[in-house]
């Protein structure tokens, strides 16, 4: 089947809806396609789901919330259809995540080298040397100054951003073809954050990796990605190339939310945030939306 | 640094051990009755009475015959006992390794017992087995050692006599020990008869002092998991493709550990203080049961240097506790 | 919808009700058979009779109406036996515990709510406490103060005072940083007046809590007192003693172990369930 598409996608999502236990939906029919090589930003406010679709991509959804509907198409692979330990296999082969919060996202008794390099020999079944070599070298190439040492280090020895460093260049390491970065610059603070930002944004350029950027930053999405989907309240508002989104946003969310991000080029720009008429409109739209759809279900 | 605080852990732990030596000779010494008419039998002569008086410096000041006492204690000159005309250092050594060789093995069920259920509640967190496993061992947790031993003893006693139910090691086997480690030396001399008598022996005395501290590991080892399975580390690990047990077992289970270890330490002294009643309960020939008879025959001598040597037990190790911990975090190991 | 969300939560309130409604009734029962012993024991406890020693329970062959739980070696009622000796548990534990809360706590709360060398000097002695094996150390409390209840009870207040002062002079700590105590104090109260209006109501639920376990732990002291022999007179009905006459003819007569265990076994459950129970409820970070 995969062999008749011409064209394979890096991640395709279709319809994907997820709900809490009691039926509550969090996020509603949300389709999204990412070709290899490109960003694609998830945009949104807190709570709009958008960590939650990387979450389901890389099979990390928290036990207390369910699929209800939809397809994860990786590289061609349906996702849903495959048994729990291909599928971890699958997903472990094709991603890598490069996460929040880099005070967490090491385990504090480990030295870093093997936090690196025991995945891409457990997992990738590389050689010993191979691995090391290839931890050596990211680290480098993330600007880690003496990387030998900083291998035999304890995360607490390290700064916040060096953390968030090292933990991109473990995502590069075993040379994923996709790569969620879940709000990776949110943690730190605004001068690290340029730094890791150009950090991704090259790195993904010479490997040639796609990269799915949740972010709540239209600042960010401005600065990294292509393509951009807007999310609110786990709905697409809109879906549109990044240029296109700045200079002609087509749903008023995206107008407003654009409004409300500071921009460091015009800072005697007012701020304005997110007009509360606008929400309560779009929540009414969004209960109308589940009213129909219960009532289509029954 | 660490120098330094170790130090201060070793002079606050010789003040404690000072305070325990204080209390133990007051209580004996202060107690409403004359602690030589204590110590002899009924019908003992006045004769015998300024004898022991003497022989004891019962006839110095109070102060003073601490002072006494204290000095031979630091030379490891517990005095002699009375039931049983040896010194007591030599009666208490004979008998220390039967109650270290029990506490150990309980120790150890504690830990892999307890350990195993918390990896297991962790695994299942938030099902029907987390749930059942939370209500049975906070079940086990609140019936002390005591009762666990009586009801091995019916248990096993009556209703499925497999095991003894008092002594050390059958009697029948003829072995000439060297030292009182009868586990240890057993496996040394590859005697594995004797080995596997005494473990028989132990493994209910054993069992009944393990499953309360099993209960508390396996309830709080698992909430520290729980916690630690919420963080980006174990997120991390999960996306790499590891299973939730390996993510379990080789990520989040040392630093869930770290912070079990110790209370760990706390517990297991109050277990060895368990053996007393245990080892009597199961005629397990250890200190515990010792020092019972040596109150029951108001054997003075006996009771301080027995009473002396827990509380240094304990002390020793609350002190290897603190220090592990130290060594075992390396943001301390540093700091 | 609705329903979904209803039932666990339901099911939860039943769980809870259990744990509270089963150990008090338990309790009740215990209560009961203490104050009414004379009225309810079919038999003389103390009346041995050579000739029925070693009668089975009423389930098995050989047994004899009247002596439902069967006999000791002695010929005694197992189950007049277990009913005085609910007398002497309860009355063990009641006593027992509330002495060592009183001392316990008011240790704790000054220790907490001072500082300074009453902390350093109660801290110390908590330490020093915490080096003596318990169980060896109440048995040689006891042998020093000689037997008897009155001892058992002593022994119990001595030892356990630990367990009270070393949580209520943490809880004390926290509570006498909150706001409310300044502004007590800057209102004119008094240290001493400050401790009794302020402090003391808020840590009075862990000491209620902590009092329940208490009891429990005091029952099983005094049992195992009893089967050391070092509680009141070995003739009179105690658990303890049953249990210690029962491990020596474990062989022959198993009944005169299992019962009084059973009693034991839900008596310190009951307790610890209560405290625990409690212990949650006034817990304000578990709830």
């Amino acid at each position: 089947m995969s062999q008749q598409t011409q064209h394979r996608h890096a991640l395709e999502i279709i319809n994907l809806s997820i709900a809490l236990p009691n039926g509550v939906r969090l996020l509603r029919d949300v389709s999204l396609k990412l070709e290899p090589g490109e960003v694609r930003a998830l945009v949104g406010e807190s709570g709009a789901g958008k960590s939650m679709i990387g979450k389901t991509v890389l099979g990390i959804l928290p036990d207390t919330l369910k699929i209800t509907q939809g397809e994860i198409i990786l590289e061609g692979q349906h996702l849903n259809m495959m048994t729990p330990w291909t599928r971890r296999k699958t997903v472990a082969e094709i991603t890598a995540l490069i996460p929040q919060d880099p005070l967490t996202a090491l385990n504090p008794l480990r030295k870093i080298g093997p936090q690196i390099v025991d995945p891409l020999i457990r997992i990738r079944g590389w050689e010993k040397d191979r691995a090391r070599a290839r931890a050596l070298e990211l680290l480098e190439r993330v600007h880690i100054r003496a990387p030998e040492r900083v291998m035999q280090s304890y995360p607490h020895e390290l700064s916040g951003g060096m953390r968030q460093r090292i933990l991109i260049a473990a995502a590069f390491a075993p040379s994923p073809r996709l790569i969620v970065a879940d709000e990776p610059t949110t943690a730190l603070d605004v001068t690290v954050q340029k730094e890791i930002l150009k950090l991704i944004r090259e790195l993904q350029k010479e490997t040639g990796t796609a990269v799915l950027f949740v972010t709540h930053d239209m600042g960010v999405v401005a600065k990294i990605s292509q393509q951009v989907t807007v999310l609110f309240a786990g709905k697409v508002m809109e879906d549109a190339p990044t240029r296109e989104v700045f200079t002609n946003p087509a749903h008023p969310y995206t107008r407003a939310l654009i409004a409300a991000t500071p921009s460091s080029a015009d800072l005697d720009r007012p701020f304005s945030p997110v007009p509360t008429e606008l929400i309560a409109e779009l929540h009414a739209q969004v209960a109308r939306d589940d009213a129909l759809w219960q009532g289509k279900k029954r | 640094m660490l120098l330094r605080t170790v130090l201060i852990r070793l002079l606050t732990t010789a003040i404690t051990l000072f305070g325990v030596a204080v209390v133990v000779f007051t209580l004996v010494r202060v107690a409403p009755g004359n602690p030589i008419a204590m110590m002899l039998p009924p019908g003992a002569t006045e004769q015998d009475i300024a004898n022991l008086t003497a022989l004891y410096g019962f006839d110095k000041s109070l102060p003073h015959q601490f002072v006494i006492w204290l000095s031979g204690v630091v030379q490891g000159d517990f005095g002699t006992s009375i039931t049983l005309r040896r010194p007591v250092s030599e009666l208490v050594l004979s008998r220390l390794p039967a109650t270290l060789e029990l506490s150990v093995m309980a120790l150890f069920i504690a830990v892999a017992l307890g350990g195993f259920v918390a990896v297991l509640g962790a695994r299942r967190r938030n099902s029907a087995t987390e749930v059942g496993l939370d209500l049975s061992s906070g079940a086990v947790l609140s019936i002390p050692d005591f009762l666990w031993g009586l009801i091995f003893v019916l248990l096993f006693g009556v209703l499925w006599p497999v095991l003894s139910i008092s002594g050390r090691i059958d009697p029948r086997i003829e072995f000439d020990f060297t030292t009182n480690y009868y586990v240890l030396e057993g496996l040394l001399r590859g005697r594995f008869d004797v080995v596997g008598s005494t473990l028989g022996h132990m493994l209910m005395p054993a069992m009944s002092l393990a499953l309360p501290l099993a209960a508390m590991i396996a309830q709080l080892l698992k909430q520290n998991l729980k916690e630690e399975l919420l963080k980006d580390y174990t997120t991390l690990t999960r996306v790499r493709g590891f299973t939730e047990t390996a993510v379990i077992l080789r990520e989040a289970l040392r630093n869930a550990a770290l912070p079990t270890l110790a209370l760990v330490g706390v517990q297991f002294t109050f277990l060895i203080g368990g053996t007393v009643i245990v080892e009597r309960l199961f005629a397990y020939e250890g200190l515990g049961n010792m020092a019972i008879d040596a109150v029951i025959n108001r054997d003075l001598p006996l009771i301080q240097g027995i009473v002396m040597l827990f509380a240094a037990l304990f002390i020793v190790i609350n002190l290897a506790v603190d220090l592990s911990y130290t060594l075992l975090n390396p943001r301390l190991r540093h700091g | 919808m609705a329903d979904v969300t209803a039932s666990p939560r339901s099911r939860a309130g039943q769980g809870l009700n259990l744990r509270l409604w089963l150990p008090l009734t338990w309790i009740v029962i215990l209560i009961c058979a203490a104050v009414f012993a004379p009225l309810v024991a079919p038999q003389d406890p103390l009346m041995q009779d050579l000739m029925m020693e070693r009668l089975p329970p009423f389930f098995m062959d050989g047994s004899e109406p009247g002596f439902w739980l069967g006999t000791d070696s002695l010929g005694r009622d197992v189950l007049s036996r277990m009913i005085y000796g609910a007398r002497i548990a309860l009355f063990v534990s009641v006593i027992a515990a509330t002495t060592t809360c009183l001392f316990g706590s008011a240790l704790g709360l000054l220790a907490g709510y001072y500082g300074g060398w009453w902390d350093r000097v109660i801290s110390r002695l908590v330490d020093i406490w915490m080096a003596f094996p318990p169980v060896l150390f109440a048995v040689l409390l006891v042998a020093v103060m000689g037997t008897g209840l009155t001892s058992v009870i002593a022994a119990i207040a001595l030892i356990d005072w630990t367990r009270f002062a070393r949580v209520i002079r943490a809880e004390t700590m926290v509570q006498a940083r909150m706001d409310y105590v300044d502004s007590a104090r800057i209102g004119g109260a008094r240290r001493l007046a400050t401790l009794v209006t302020e402090i003391l109501p808020n840590v009075l639920p862990t000491i209620i809590a902590l009092l329940m376990l208490e009891m429990g732990i005091a029952i099983i002291v005094e049992a195992i007192l009893s089967f050391v022999n070092l509680s009141i007179s070995s003739d009179d009905p105690t658990w303890g003693s049953m249990i210690a006459e029962g491990r020596g003819a474990i062989h022959f007569a198993w009944w005169v172990l299992l019962f009084p265990l059973i009693a034991l076994f839900f008596s310190v459950l009951s307790f610890s369930t209560l405290g625990e129970g409690l212990k949650k409820r006034f817990d304000p970070v578990l709830q």
